[in-house]
């Protein structure tokens, strides 16, 4: 029987999505129930049953499920890891107490170090020394190791993380040790650094390589009893899980390199902004995702997100924008950058001890939830400004599952704010979302003007439950000519996970001067890559021509510490080649920072291939052009308050079902459809493309 | 002014943060050494054309509190009206408002429509600056001999760099390459930040930033004022040093009077020695930047800092002290002082505030600084970190292992890329077993860093302090194991002291052994459990948990033998 179906399903904190696409119609179907966070796999279970219950299909006929799942980064947040040993070179087994040796928050006297994920006594250094270029310096002690695989054992160890110094340049310390280990201690699961994270700068290798061990058990077990009852459930199809790069890894390859996963939840959102870009012909795109709790902003560039590799596990936001280093446990691995700031639906508004308002960083969430919930929530939220403004329909909340209770919104935000500022509850409520805005306004800037990106050449997707009531007057402020706001926003994320490839990441460490760089020896060691990808993918049921390579290098000036990442071609590089790409860091490094030193000598330091293997595209599902009016969509009017008109204006609302293609909706209006809400300034209006795609813009006259 | 639209006043102060953030990432992304790429040795912040700091990037508190100093004095000393739009003003004059002389300003005009509409400044700290030691820290009589003193100085006038001022500075320096580019991501960075300042203005209108920024320091007035009432009142006073000066034994005394009243905290430091003929002098700004750095671990963390934080701030400090010297004082250790009296501060706070103040901390910069001939690259080689030690136990948690305190917080240079770098071998790294000053909360552990020069000699300079008494505990606490710092050649071990230069050998080891933070309570009432955890992860011998703690700890099973524990708590002290 042919496969007809793919399946997504991704967890996050109070629900779990499920999506399901019907590969011959591109016909789409959205799900919900409730996260159960003490066994995730239960809810991804349930989820799967309702889904193929409501759609009636024959579960044979799933080909793939894609899994979004965040069991990685919660182990280490709540500490639920395996119990770990970590052996490095002798007199540096402290790497992992010392970490970056700075305090998270300069002024707090409490402060803390985040914990080590190891214990010291659990931390073995063992006598081996190899010098910066890799030459051996002092031969591995394998009587030592072989002491220390007795130690751990003894201490029941279930997982070990190995990282030598300089092991990124020569990893055969690493791959004898690994196997002494083996021997030695047949139970345990092994993670090497050259082969988790081969770069150098050593704690932050071994923290990624002790990441990867910690929770190996811990996902291992977690998808291994999803699929088990997959397959009891007769699902054939293959689980792939979502990588926080963009793509998907097979089962087995994410059980084995669960680091990889770390932070997959948030990337589908990016991935879906990047091929719903993709599909209308946008390549540079702003993603704009709000939701309860947080606002995630990231940036799509010529198709592809922008990844980072500065990540640090488990440490919170500050105040402002931007993580703090030293606050949680670094990865190399990469992972999509987002900015990711305390600006939901659910974030608290409040009056701070020097009479200014604030919003966020304390979220109400889901329980009480917002004032305007009625479930006792006393705090005003950005969701009861929204509802106050006129913004949200209160009986057409989720469809009208939750019926909103404005005159809570009006007492809650008449309590806490507008009397201590002397405002009334309307132009509170104003300050309120205004100022929400604003901290999301730094957010797009910062993954865009600072990154030396202009924003009136990208689109702005805007989605999740809350993004397409604020889209609009965030890129009116960011000048960004055009909002998307795809159809059902509120899965949008959960999207992503069905539109994205099998991708393998690899690296390697080659510091050497560019001009020095013999291109064969740099074709070799991408060749070198590409094997093992080619091998990998093959593995997983590839077919040579689905395989595709992308070639980048990390390139900076002699001197500096941070690369910027540079795509190479993916064929035989010449000389030509190499001065091109060349040029291309100097443009870069110019538009990044500001300024580029062409007679500076430049060296290459990391080379790195992702493998990809293509999977079919679900297609969008067009809208039945019903020929019908746009006055047909009009279900009512409301007043809605709008700071351009200085007040309450009488606007249309329209049910976003019944627009059809080609629909002009001008604003002010507002659209409504069960998960989410989009406000259309004065001003602006909405074209409904083909697909039922709200594309924004301002009128041409104003 | 109109009332205040609490709308945009929020928009305002967010958008002149996120401008001195954007300002940091541009110049550690950009920066060519170790020292402020990797380790964050630098800070920048906005003035407004009043000279007033109205917004700062967090990294390094001890510029912070110098910067505010700075930037009045420099634009004044230059003359507003010999700038004009594109210039940018380099000093490190410590007699001009300036620190040490690493620590290089760039400071630049921000123009709309003609006028001055405020200032963007960086600094940071340059690996080199020339003078009698590579890295420029070391011991010396004269500021003179510590390197180039730049008074205020065009570097770009009208967005051309001077190119004659840029090869003189050059000239005296021997990480030219090196300081060279981070010349250039200073001005990178000035550029980034001057650009968000006139889109704000041009976005929001310039009136509104202008009469809001005035706002948000009469807010943060309020809130800092607001954060002073809450503190217990009083005078609050202790006595400390600096353990020896680099040239005598004789320790550098220093005295902090602290009295908190309704109208802020006033920071008496009037009974600080004369300043010396050695490197242990802090100007005004560095002392400064210590007292703000006190005051703001007293507020809420979420109080802004601006100059309306500065303004309820009083600093009494004579001059010719080495809280605030005069020229021609060496001034390279003076954050080495300007440290150690806010170990001084905290202990007279502690009095004041016992839940809150943490023991004696690592209470040094702790530099090694070290250079020579590169025999492979062919050409000078500088190098400069700083490493961390153990920070004092608190009330209710113990002191931080390996960390850096107070107004430092620079990273750790990976190992890998030093070597990559640099002709060494760091040799180990790690924690000291025993050093803690026991506690009911202990301090944390000191650090052990070895560094080998296989192949080369080089020059190597300590700059460092608590090479006599370990950082002092609270309540009953003990002190921390003090800090030494060793040299081994040819198979002989000699004690360095903390303030020297030294000639290394190729195969020459020095080894940093710094202090551990104290101890916070009487050890004998420490949980025995945390005892236990600590025997067990091999931070503290069992011997120690026996003699200080008085817990015995069967180290087959580890466990607490609880009779034997009992026994021992029980003993008479002094016994």
């Amino acid at each position: 029987m042919a496969f007809q179906y793919r399946l997504g399903i991704d967890i996050g904190g109070t629900f779990t999505d499920a999506t399901l696409i019907n590969e011959l119609t591109g016909e789409i179907q959205v799900g919900k129930v409730s996260s159960t966070p003490s066994d995730p796999s239960l809810g991804f279970l349930e989820a799967v049953h309702r889904m193929l219950q409501k759609s009636k299909i024959n579960p044979e006929k799933v080909g793939y499920i894609v899994h979004g799942t965040t069991v990685a980064t919660n182990s280490i947040i709540e500490g639920e890891i395996a119990r770990t040993g970590f052996v490095t070179t002798d007199g540096f087994r402290d790497m992992l107490e010392i970490a970056r040796q700075v305090r998270p928050s300069l002024y707090d006297l409490q402060f803390e170090k985040p914990k080590p994920l190891v214990p010291r006594y659990l931390c073995f250094g063992v006598p081996e020394r190899l010098d910066a270029t890799g030459q051996v310096l002092t031969p591995l002690d394998e009587d030592a190791l072989r002491k220390a695989a007795m130690s751990m054992r003894c201490e029941k160890v279930e997982s070990i993380a190995v990282c030598f110094l300089h092991s990124y340049i020569n990893p055969e310390h690493e791959k004898r040790a690994g196997q002494i280990l083996a021997e030695a201690f047949p139970d345990a699961m092994i993670s090497l650094s050259a082969e988790v994270a081969p770069e150098f700068r050593e704690y932050l290798r071994a923290s990624t390589t002790v990441i990867n061990a910690c929770i190996r058990p811990v996902v291992a077990r977690y998808l291994q009893s999803i699929v088990d009852r997959l397959t009891a459930e007769g699902l054939k199809g293959e689980l792939l899980v979502m990588q926080s790069s963009g793509g998907v890894l097979t089962f087995s390859a994410a059980s084995e390199k669960p680091v990889f996963l770390i932070e997959s939840g948030p990337a589908a959102g990016v991935i879906s902004s990047t091929y719903l870009g993709g599909v209308l012909g946008y390549q540079d795109v702003i993603s704009f995702d709000m939701g309860g709790t947080t606002a995630k902003v990231g940036l799509v560039q010529d198709g592809t997100p922008q990844v980072t590799k500065d990540y640090e596990v488990g440490a919170t936001a500050q105040a402002g924008i931007g993580r703090s280093r030293g606050a949680g446990y670094p990865i190399r691995t990469p992972v999509i950058d987002l900015v990711e700031i305390g600006a939901g639906g659910g974030s608290i508004a409040w009056v701070d001890s020097g009479g200014v308002l604030r919003v966020g960083r304390q979220s109400a969430g889901a329980d009480p939830g917002p004032a305007c919930y009625g479930k006792g929530g006393k705090e005003p939220t950005i969701t009861d400004a929204n509802l106050v403004l006129g913004r949200l329909n209160p009986s057409y909340f989720l469809g009208g599952e939750i019926q909103l209770d404005i005159e809570a919104a009006h007492r809650a935000i008449k309590n806490r704010c507008a009397d201590a500022l002397k405002l009334d509850v309307v132009q509170a409520a104003h300050g309120i979302v205004e100022i929400a805005n604003s901290a999301m306004v730094n957010a797009l800037r910062l993954v865009s003007v600072q990154r030396g990106y202009d924003p009136r050449e990208f689109v702005l997707m805007g989605f999740g439950g809350a993004g397409p009531v604020h889209a609009n007057r965030l890129a009116a402020e960011m000048q960004i000519p055009i909002t998307i706001i795809p159809m059902s926003p509120g899965t949008t994320s959960a999207m992503g996970l069905l539109v994205t490839d099998l991708k393998h990441d690899y690296s390697t460490t080659m510091i050497a001067q560019i001009h020095t760089v013999n291109p064969n020896t740099l074709d070799q060691s991408f060749s070198n890559l590409e094997t093992q990808g080619r091998a990998s993918l093959a593995r997983e049921g590839v077919k040579e021509e689905q395989m595709r390579f992308v070639r980048q290098a990390d390139v900076r000036y002699v001197g500096q510490s941070y690369e910027l990442t540079i795509p190479l071609p993916s064929h035989e590089l010449d000389t030509t080649e190499i001065s091109k790409a060349l040029e291309n860091f100097h443009r870069e490094h110019d538009r990044t920072y500001g300024y580029s030193a062409p007679q500076e000598p430049v060296e290459l330091v990391n080379l790195r291939l992702s493998a990809i293997g293509q999977i079919t595209k679900p297609h969008l599902h067009k809208l039945d052009n019903k020929n019908n009016e746009i006055g047909d969509a009009k279900k009512a009017t409301r007043s809605v308050y709008f700071s351009e008109s200085d007040g309450f204006v009488e606007c249309p609302i329209y049910d976003r079902y019944h627009l059809g293609s080609g629909h002009n909706v001008k604003g002010p209006a507002v659209v409504e459809e069960i998960d989410s809400t989009t406000v259309i300034h004065p001003g602006y209006y909405a074209l409904v493309d083909e697909f039922g795609n709200l594309m924004i813009a301002a009128h041409k006259n104003t | 002014m109109n009332p205040v639209d609490p709308i945009k006043f929020e928009v305002i102060r967010n958008a002149l943060i996120a401008a001195t953030e954007e300002m940091a990432i541009a110049l550690r992304r950009s920066a060519y050494s170790t020292n402020i790429k990797t380790r964050s040795d630098f800070s920048c912040a906005i003035f407004d054309r009043h000279l007033r700091t109205v917004a700062q990037a967090f990294t390094q508190p001890a510029h912070l509190g110098s910067l505010v100093q700075l930037v009045p004095k420099a634009i004044t000393v230059y003359g507003k009206q010999n700038i004009h739009p594109g210039d940018a003003l380099l000093i490190n004059d410590p007699y001009q408002g300036g620190v040490h002389l690493n620590d290089i300003s760039l400071i630049s005009p921000v123009y709309l429509n003609d006028d001055i509409f405020g200032y963007v400044a960086s600094v940071a700290h340059h690996v080199d600056v020339g003078g009698g030691a590579p890295a420029s820290v070391g011991a010396f009589r004269e500021v003179y001999q510590e390197g180039i003193i730049i008074p205020p100085i065009k570097l770009v006038s009208r967005g051309e760099i001077v190119d004659d001022v840029f090869r003189l500075i050059l000239g005296q320096i021997r990480s030219k390459r090196e300081t060279a580019g981070d010349f250039r991501a200073q001005i990178a960075s000035n550029n980034t930040g001057a650009r968000r300042l006139v889109d704000l203005a041009e976005r929001m209108g310039a009136d509104a930033v202008d009469s809001y920024t005035c706002e948000l320091v009469d807010y943060t007035n309020r809130r800092t004022r607001a954060e002073v009432s809450k503190l217990p009142k009083g005078v609050f006073t202790s006595k400390g040093q600096v353990d020896n000066d680099g040239f005598t034994t004789d320790p550098v005394g220093l005295q902090a009077t602290i009295t908190i009243d309704n109208d802020g905290v006033l920071f008496d430091l009037s009974g600080c020695d004369p300043q010396r003929r050695a490197p242990v002098n802090s100007t005004y700004s560095q002392t400064f930047a210590a007292c703000a750095y006190v005051y703001k671990c007293l507020m809420d963390p979420d109080v802004p800092v601006n100059s309306g934080f500065y303004q309820s701030l009083r600093i009494t400090a004579p001059e010719g002290t080495v809280v605030n010297c005069r020229t021609p004082a060496p001034v390279v250790g003076g954050w080495e002082t300007a440290m150690r009296l806010i170990e001084v501060m905290f202990n007279a706070l502690a009095k004041g505030l016992p839940d809150r103040i943490p023991a004696g901390c690592k209470g040094t910069i702790c530099h090694a600084g070290f250079g020579g001939h590169d025999p492979v690259k062919q050409e000078y080689f500088c190098y400069l970190e700083t490493v961390a030690g153990g920070y004092g136990g608190r009330a209710s948690s113990d002191g931080p292992d390996a960390i850096q305190p107070h107004m430092q917080n620079t990273e750790n240079a990976p190992i890998e890329e030093t070597e990559i770098n640099y002709p060494l071998q760091i040799k180990c790294y790690e924690l000291i077993e025993d050093s803690e000053g026991a506690g009911r909360f202990r301090g944390g552990l000191g650090l052990r860093r070895d560094y080998l020069f296989p192949h080369t000699a080089v020059s190597f300079t300590v700059l460092a302090d608590r090479d006599r008494w370990g950082p002092g505990g609270l309540f009953g606490g003990l002190a921390g194991r003090k800090a030494s710092y060793l040299l081994k050649s040819q198979g002989k071990t000699t004690d360095l002291g903390s303030k020297t230069t030294v000639q290394l050998q190729p195969g020459d080891i020095i080894s940093f052994r710094t202090c551990g933070g104290g101890g916070h309570g009487p050890p004998v009432e420490r949980d025995p459990q945390l005892v236990l955890r600590d025997v067990q992860e091999g931070k503290i011998s069992a011997e120690r948990a026996r003699t200080e703690y008085k817990v015995a700890i069967e180290t087959q099973n580890w466990f607490v033998q609880q009779d034997e524990t009992h026994k021992l708590r029980m003993e008479p002290t002094g016994s």
